[in-house]
């Protein structure tokens, strides 16, 4: 229904949850439009509670973080919520390096095999 | 017979220097260019450095902080140092073993003081949309020192599935 270049819509029910079209997201015009179209969605419910699906994402730059931490503010104005799951281990240490941890909510995948 | 015994010794020593140092000369990449200011060219790079990552055993966590590191490192010195002139130049020196990562990224910008950007872990910074590339840089590698100036910096990591496979570890 939405013709998004970098999102990819999973589920538009009480939570929206989107996965990004992209493995790595370093271009930065790709990011910029990632952030157009995060933003979007979020403008396009009045309460937007959204999930990230990350299990696709192998490589995630700051810039990118970047797009993340403005929607999560304007969710956050909106009374929304945002939630991040599957991240793969390398992508969830980034949260937690940059303590954006705190700031997202956090699915905790199963433990990493051995 | 002592003598031919020794010779013979001798030879084998020889040899076995010899292949030891074929085998380190086909275990190294090295990487040197002045690439144009372009987020193509900055992808290019990164997939060659991928592809060598993975030839020469770096994977999971040792991988990525590389790739992180590099990919920080180059798009700061195109966006930040050359201002997207394509007209100017970041050189890429790379050294890469199974062991070992040495780099060195340099723009042709006016440079930076790093300890003057503000850490961007702090509560008061968390929810500021800019400011990680240098703190991730220096997350990701063992050691990352600028110069003078601010427009070039080293990079340096070692491999530590290697390193525990030398030191006997399990995991």
């Amino acid at each position: 229904m939405n013709d998004f270049q970098c999102l990819e819509l999973v589920n538009m029910e009480n939570v929206a949850i989107i996965k990004f079209k992209d493995e790595k997201m370093t271009d930065p015009a790709r990011i910029e439009q990632l952030g157009l179209e995060l933003l979007a969605l979020a403008d396009g419910e009045s309460q937007p509670n959204l999930e990230i699906n990350f299990d696709n994402v192998r490589f995630f730059s700051s810039a990118a973080m970047n797009k993340l931490i403005v929607l999560e503010k304007r969710i956050r104005s909106r009374g929304g919520s945002l939630r991040l799951s599957n991240l793969r281990p390398e992508v969830r240490d980034l949260f937690g390096y940059t303590k954006l941890d705190s700031i997202f909510q956090i699915e905790e995948s199963q433990p990493e095999s051995h | 017979m002592n003598t031919r015994r020794s010779w013979k010794s001798n030879n084998i020593s020889v040899l076995s220097a010899g292949i030891k140092f074929l085998e380190e000369s086909a275990n190294v990449w090295v990487f040197s260019e002045n690439i144009a200011s372009s987020v193509e060219n900055c992808d290019a790079f990164i997939t060659k450095l991928v592809d060598q990552l993975d030839e020469l055993g770096w994977q999971g966590r040792d991988e990525f902080g590389i790739r992180m590191a590099m990919e920080e490192a180059i798009m700061n010195a195109i966006e930040h140092g050359n201002q997207n002139d394509p007209n100017k130049k970041v050189a890429i020196f790379v050294r890469l073993t199974p062991l070992q990562f040495l780099a060195k990224v340099t723009d042709e910008g006016e440079g930076f003081d790093p300890l003057k950007v503000p850490d961007p872990t702090l509560e008061e910074n968390l929810s500021q949309p800019s400011g990680r590339g240098v703190m991730l840089i220096k997350q990701y590698v063992d050691v990352a020192r600028y110069n003078a100036i601010g427009n070039k910096v080293e990079l340096s990591k070692t491999n530590t599935s290697t390193q525990s496979n030398l030191n006997g570890d399990h995991a």
